[in-house]
């Protein structure tokens, strides 16, 4: 393996868990765009969809690494299985929001926040009361082809991992900027009275952000489990401090900025690894983190936000 | 007369054929004293499934023991405690201080059995030193706990309190360097740690002995237990170019090595400590990348013995799973500490924690692996690893570790 060959390798394991953290972190700021809330709650969806993904893929008979479709039968297995989790997990962020956050949607301070601290914890003893503590061994039906680029390697689960990321933060994208309800969201982040006043329906629109964050939280889980090939009830909280990371290092509340943050955290967690230790990974990354807010508050694509009153 | 020895005997075969006996309630003695042993062990967590085997084979022991009357006019309680929680989602140490701390306050418990874990071993032992309250441990290996350097940290009342039915890392590290050097022809390691006092220990053990050995230690590297990625890390290292692989830890990272460095090197030689030896592991980690996967234990192969045999099949029949190596030292340890309160009833003393301790100093009780003795620091006398690989038996269940891990040797000592 030359120098260049492992930079190239570390890029692509960078970019992977890159897409990962992108995904989970726009969660996070699509609600603190419109809620100014940080939902703690979100990491533990995070771990909910990868079980979730997992069970879809065992009843279509598919278990550890034995079972591998290719075409037609993988696509649709996939498709069916992604749209389950997303669906699922979107289901249970609404449900969260309409159960334990609106009632706090007027109380000051940090109630609702500490509350979607609980609401995690409370999810991530459900799952290890329930299912256990050892990590389970994730179905992984796709085939195994690898592309060789010099002398690294690149997956052919790598690259449709990145293609499903880049589609669904694309499609995100477009909703955000084109739909009527994308704008809706837009306007109430921007001030969520004037917003109502002009017949935007913000328990509807904060509703939704709540389904499409925790439906790409469940997509994220996902894909966890196809690249990693495991799961257990513990994933959520390095994976989604991370995003977080990523989402405060974008600029909060920015939908782009998320998913630049996201990369960028998966790139330096590779090139730490590779030029310091695996050991530092955590200094190197909130130590980047600590700089960027101390020169740049609002983050790398955030603006600072109005005043609201 | 009955000699010590004699009776002690007694005690394990009486142990073992009451167990087989099956039906394992416990009778209330109304008239008996209570004697309490409390078990610290890490139910909750990425280790839960070899803490409930330990948990089942000491239990089985202190049964047998109230069932045969093992000690006339006494009664023994198990505390079971956990030092698993979900946020460290395998043994935390502060929980395990929290136990050692409720064992010491409650004034009935005279001996204690456990931790599994070095990590949790490290908490607990300051605690216990001022309670004067002795333990023995079936799995945990970390050697610096019963080196006397380290006695003011560990035992800083001064009596050794902490006592093994297994050996330690100082020979558990080691003598797995000195069989990839001499059995498998290794010339170079990258080594991987996960943090944990053990993982850290055993590694920091495997890697002077390799060194000594002559092998090139390509590097060294701390792994966080809890984080999903170490494709970094596994990268540096297939360009590197190594032989092998020494992963020391326990199973919430060492799944995720096995896992990860199958996808990036598979044809890699690669081993760790028995943290990679049990059903989480191959559960985990899953057939085909743990497939090859070298592990040793710190105690001798016991499963296909015949001396054991009687157990294996009584611990089958009770819990309906298959015994690994470590729930016989855990039923050894509490053999052991059946014969210590024994030999200090039989003498007239009260069965007091002073008393228990020193019992156990001189105990030479014949066990299900053979007659267990300690040294002056608690160590166990006899220092045999040995080493398995995980081969697949497609006939048997995968997390099967009774029937994936296939023995080996023992590995050779310095």
């Amino acid at each position: 393996m030359t120098y260049t060959d492992l930079l190239l390798q570390q890029t692509i394991n960078g970019l992977s868990l890159g897409a990962m953290y992108s995904l989970l972190a726009l969660g996070f700021t699509l609600v603190y765009g419109i809620l100014e809330l940080i939902n703690f709650s979100h990491f533990n969806v995070f771990m909910i969809g990868s079980f979730v993904a997992m069970w879809t893929l065992q009843m279509f008979g598919l278990s550890g690494q034995d079972v591998i479709l290719a075409g037609l039968p993988l696509a649709g297995v996939l498709l069916v299985a992604f749209v389950v989790t997303m669906g699922f997990c979107g289901g249970l962020g609404v449900v969260i929001e309409r159960v334990t956050l609106r009632p706090l949607r007027n109380v000051k301070g940090p109630a609702a926040m500490i509350t979607s601290i609980g609401v995690s914890y409370i999810l991530f003893n459900i799952v290890l009361l329930t299912v256990g503590a050892d990590s389970k061994n994730f179905p992984n039906p796709l085939p195994t082809i690898r592309y060789q680029i010099g002398g690294a390697t690149l997956d052919f689960r790598v690259i449709l991992i990145w293609v499903i990321a880049l589609l669904l933060m694309g499609a995100l994208y477009m909703f955000v900027q084109r739909s009527r309800l994308g704008r809706a969201m837009r306007a109430t982040a921007q001030d969520q009275e004037a917003a109502r006043m002009m017949g935007v329906e913000v328990d509807k629109v904060i509703m939704m952000a709540f389904f499409l964050g925790s439906a790409l939280a469940g997509a994220g889980g996902m894909i966890f489990g196809l690249y990693y090939n495991f799961t257990s009830f513990i994933i959520g909280f390095t994976a989604g401090l991370r995003a977080f990371t990523a989402a405060v290092l974008g600029g909060i509340g920015n939908v782009p900025g998320a998913m630049v943050g996201g990369m960028l955290i998966g790139l330096i967690e590779a090139m730490g690894g590779q030029f310091i230790a695996t050991a530092w990974t955590d200094v190197i990354i909130f130590s980047i983190l600590v700089l960027v807010l101390v020169f740049k508050p609002s983050g790398l694509f955030g603006r600072v936000a109005p005043n609201k009153s | 007369m009955i000699t010590r020895r004699a009776a002690a005997q007694l005690v394990a075969t009486t142990a073992v054929t009451a167990a087989l006996g099956a039906a394992a309630g416990t009778p209330a003695r109304a008239a008996n004293k209570v004697v309490k042993i409390g078990l610290d062990a890490s139910l909750t967590g990425a280790d839960a499934q070899s803490a409930i085997k330990v948990k089942d084979a000491t239990q089985m022991a202190f049964d047998a023991a109230n069932e045969g009357n093992a000690v006339p006019g006494y009664t023994f309680e198990l505390v079971i405690l956990d030092d698993g929680t979900a946020t460290a989602g395998q043994y935390d140490p502060a929980q395990a201080a929290t136990n050692a701390r409720k064992m010491v306050s409650d004034k009935d418990v005279v001996g204690a059995l456990g931790p599994q874990m070095s990590g949790a071993g490290k908490a607990m032992t300051p605690i216990l030193s001022q309670g004067g309250l002795a333990t023995i441990t079936p799995s945990s290996t970390n050697p610096d706990i019963t080196n006397p350097k380290f006695a003011a940290q560990y035992r800083p009342a001064g009596k050794p309190i902490y006592f093994r039915t297994v050996t330690t890392d100082a020979f558990q590290g080691p003598n797995m360097a000195n069989f990839f050097a001499e059995k498998l022809n290794v010339k170079s390691v990258y080594i991987l740690d996960d943090s944990g006092a053990f993982g850290v220990g055993v590694a920091d053990t495997f890697q002077a002995q390799a060194e000594k050995k002559g092998m090139k230690v390509l590097g060294r590297d701390r792994l966080d237990p809890k984080a999903p990625d170490y494709t970094t890390i596994l990268t540096k290292i297939k360009s590197l170019n190594p032989d092998a692989l020494y992963f020391g830890g326990v199973s919430q990272a060492g799944v995720k090595v096995a896992k990860q460095s199958y996808d990036i090197m598979p044809k890699l030689i690669r081993g760790g400590p028995d943290g990679t030896y049990g059903s989480d592991f191959l559960a985990g980690g899953g057939f085909p990348a743990v497939e090859g996967w070298y592990s040793t234990i710190a105690a001798p192969h016991l499963i296909d013995d015949t001396k054991a045999s009687q157990f294996v099949t009584a611990f089958k029949g009770q819990f309906g799973m298959g015994a690994d190596d470590y729930s016989i030292t855990a039923y050894d340890a509490a053999l052991v500490m059946i014969d210590a309160v024994k030999r200090v009833a039989a003498s007239g003393k009260p069965v007091t924690r002073e008393a228990v301790q020193a019992a156990l100093m001189t105990s030479k009780v014949p066990t299900l692996q053979g007659t267990i003795s300690f040294d002056e620091n608690g160590d166990l006398a006899d220092r045999t690893v040995s080493v398995f690989q995980i081969t697949k038996d497609a006939s048997k269940p995968l997390d099967d570790s009774s029937a994936q891990y296939k023995y080996l040797a023992v590995a050779p000592q310095s």
